[in-house]
């Protein structure tokens, strides 16, 4: 059983069918949420929260029913929403503390770890000023300060890093991997930015249209996937090509001594070098790269659009 | 998660029972409402007539008292039905300036800082949502409706040399009912209205228009349509009759204006039954964008 396991999920909204027939089992520590805007990322999040009744199907958290357990899921859940949520004229601290309350800490309880989470933030310094005066960045941090204080097992963030500066993105990035590492909380992260998911998590899905477009392990993914060089040689390219073609990789040639090819696994640059020493040839440039978070994504869309409803890579 | 070390680490102790959630809304709107030093002055405005109410009812049973005043043998007050009807009158229309105040800020801030997504992403329901505000203002109602009026009656059978309490049980009876009956549809009213205005200010002018405004429509519908079913509308009127019935107060009404307690009551609930209509549309987890 996964963290959250969705069953032909199916929401409408205003009768508009927003999630289309989701299945998939969401098992990694930190799990991205990945879409283009009106995806339906954040009324799969919605309806995890139980703010939603699905119109069909089924989606359980940590096994729980979301609608009908929805009160003893939330009560394991810190939620981070994407826009601006949160009682102005408070203190961040008592905020935080209310928020911790609600979620069902003692009151004493509460308050040590409303302190707690705001220097854990990095509110610490500004914790008795009212929230309605902080800025931008430090409203997002006392969102998640909140989402944090009652250690809920799993951290629902909603476009975490939404309209920070580079430095307190990076900030952002740094707390949510520290959580992961901590280990005893799983996180779900939704964001359009791939970079903030390529960042943070370890598993990812996409969704499209309402629909998933593709639920994968980025680093199985990647590994998974081929690798790519592009070469420039000088010398004697043809025979370069065949030798190599020989190491079991898949070769093209190109005039003036450029050459693509797709190495296999157990074939490494060394091995390339190696070859090019024996026959003379001079390898000028070599460019390898991997599979990023973006051509997984990039595929995914193309999937989707050729008719790939759910499921993984 | 000690300061010094900045580190997170899970919470692993006991948690509070749900219905305890429902009474930490109501502590903090409690705390929200009574952060004003607005409703401080209001507060103790409120009491004034309680507090010249119960110097009455001492002068009226302390025949010495009556004398240093210069008011002789002679009763100067009657404390009877009509005497706890008027304070009852004058306790719940100052409740109403006291709602409007407050029922504002227990939900404004809320809807103008979009917390509701927050608040109810934690385990608390829409229902726990609104029971924990309608505690906050109930209680704040009851401090200067029927506590005060009750603490009088109280007052009044313990300085009366007659036994004076329990033939008069009835004006008890009617003080709860009449007030319990007036704050809760104040507390319905107040929450509902300004949850559908974010500026307080506003919010507090419409609580009065609410209660105001609907007694002029129904003169006007009284008079057009020749009925007096117009007059259901007339939230004064009705609470009056209401109070006057229970308190068991002889009076003697225009009987245009006489109205059956059954359709009185049907009023205020079908008034509640709108108010419950208006915050569940609008006290909501999100927004769904019609169209």
């Amino acid at each position: 059983m996964g963290i959250i396991d969705l069953n032909g999920l199916e929401v409408r909204l205003a009768n508009r069918v927003v999630l289309n027939g989701l299945t998939g089992e969401l098992q990694g520590n930190a799990i991205g949420l990945l879409g283009p805007n009106g995806a339906g990322k954040s009324t799969l999040i919605n309806t995890l929260l139980g703010f939603h009744l699905p119109f069909a199907g089924t989606a359980r958290v940590f096994g729980l029913d979301s609608h009908r357990d929805r009160a003893e899921i939330r009560g394991k859940i810190g939620y981070m929403p994407e826009n601006d949520s949160f009682i102005g004229n408070m203190s961040g601290v008592r905020f935080v503390r209310y928020m911790a309350e609600l979620a069902g800490l003692p009151s004493e309880v509460a308050l040590e770890r409303a302190h707690e989470a705001l220097f854990y933030v990095g509110l610490g310094e500004v914790r008795y000023r009212k929230v309605n005066t902080y800025s931008l960045g430090m409203k997002q941090l006392v969102k998640l300060a909140q989402a944090l204080a009652h250690g809920p097992r799993l951290l629902i963030l909603d476009e975490p890093t939404n309209g920070l500066d580079p430095v307190a993105r990076q900030r952002m990035i740094q707390l949510i991997k520290d959580i992961r590492k901590e280990g005893s909380i799983r996180l779900l992260i939704s964001s359009h930015l791939l970079r903030d998911i390529d960042e943070t998590c370890d598993e990812v899905l996409i969704l499209k249209g309402g629909r998933i477009a593709a639920l994968c392990n980025i680093e199985a993914e990647r590994r998974s996937n081929r690798s790519f060089v592009e070469l420039e040689t000088v010398g004697a390219t043809e025979r370069f090509s065949v030798s190599i073609r020989g190491l079991g990789c898949e070769v093209a040639t190109f005039p003036g001594g450029r050459i693509k090819l797709v190495i296999p696994d157990n074939i490494e640059a060394r091995d390339l070098y190696v070859i090019a020493s024996e026959q003379g040839v001079q390898i000028r440039r070599m460019n390898q790269r991997r599979d990023s978070l973006e051509d997984i994504f990039l595929r995914a869309m193309d999937n989707q659009m050729e008719g790939v409803g759910h499921g993984r890579l | 998660m000690a300061v010094y070390k900045r580190n997170y680490t899970a919470y692993t102790g006991q948690v509070t029972s749900p219905s305890a959630r429902v009474l930490v809304l109501a502590r903090y709107a409690f705390a929200e409402a009574w952060s004003s030093k607005i409703t401080v002055g209001l507060f103790i405005f409120c009491l004034v007539p309680c507090l010249i109410s119960l110097f009455g009812i001492y002068l009226a049973n302390n025949p010495m008292a009556r004398a240093l005043v210069g008011a002789g043998g002679s009763q100067m007050i009657a404390v009877d039905a009509r005497f706890f009807l008027k304070i009852l009158q004058g306790q719940c229309w100052l409740a109403l300036f006291l709602a409007s105040w407050i029922a504002p800020r227990l939900i404004s801030f809320d809807l103008s800082d979009n917390a509701l997504p927050i608040l109810l992403s934690h385990p608390i329901s829409r229902v726990g949502y609104l029971t924990g505000k309608f505690i906050a203002l109930f209680t704040c109602l009851s401090a200067v409706t029927w506590v005060p009026c009750l603490l009088l009656f109280v007052y009044q059978g313990y300085t009366s040399p007659q036994p004076w309490m329990a033939a008069n049980l009835r004006i008890a009876a009617g003080l709860l009912a009449g007030t319990v009956i007036w704050i809760t549809l104040l507390s319905f009213l107040g929450l509902a209205l300004s949850s559908w205005v974010k500026w307080r200010a506003v919010a507090t002018g419409i609580i009065f228009a609410a209660v105001f405004v609907p007694a002029g429509v129904g003169a006007i519908v009284s008079a057009v349509l020749r009925t007096k079913w117009g007059y259901l509308l007339n939230l004064p009127l009705t609470m009056e009759t209401l109070w006057r019935r229970l308190l068991g107060v002889q009076y003697e009404m225009n009987p245009m204006l006489s109205l059956p307690t059954g359709a009185i009551v049907a009023s205020l609930v079908f008034i509640c039954i709108v108010c419950l209509g208006m915050l569940d549309k609008r006290i909501r987890a999100r927004e769904v964008v019609r169209g």
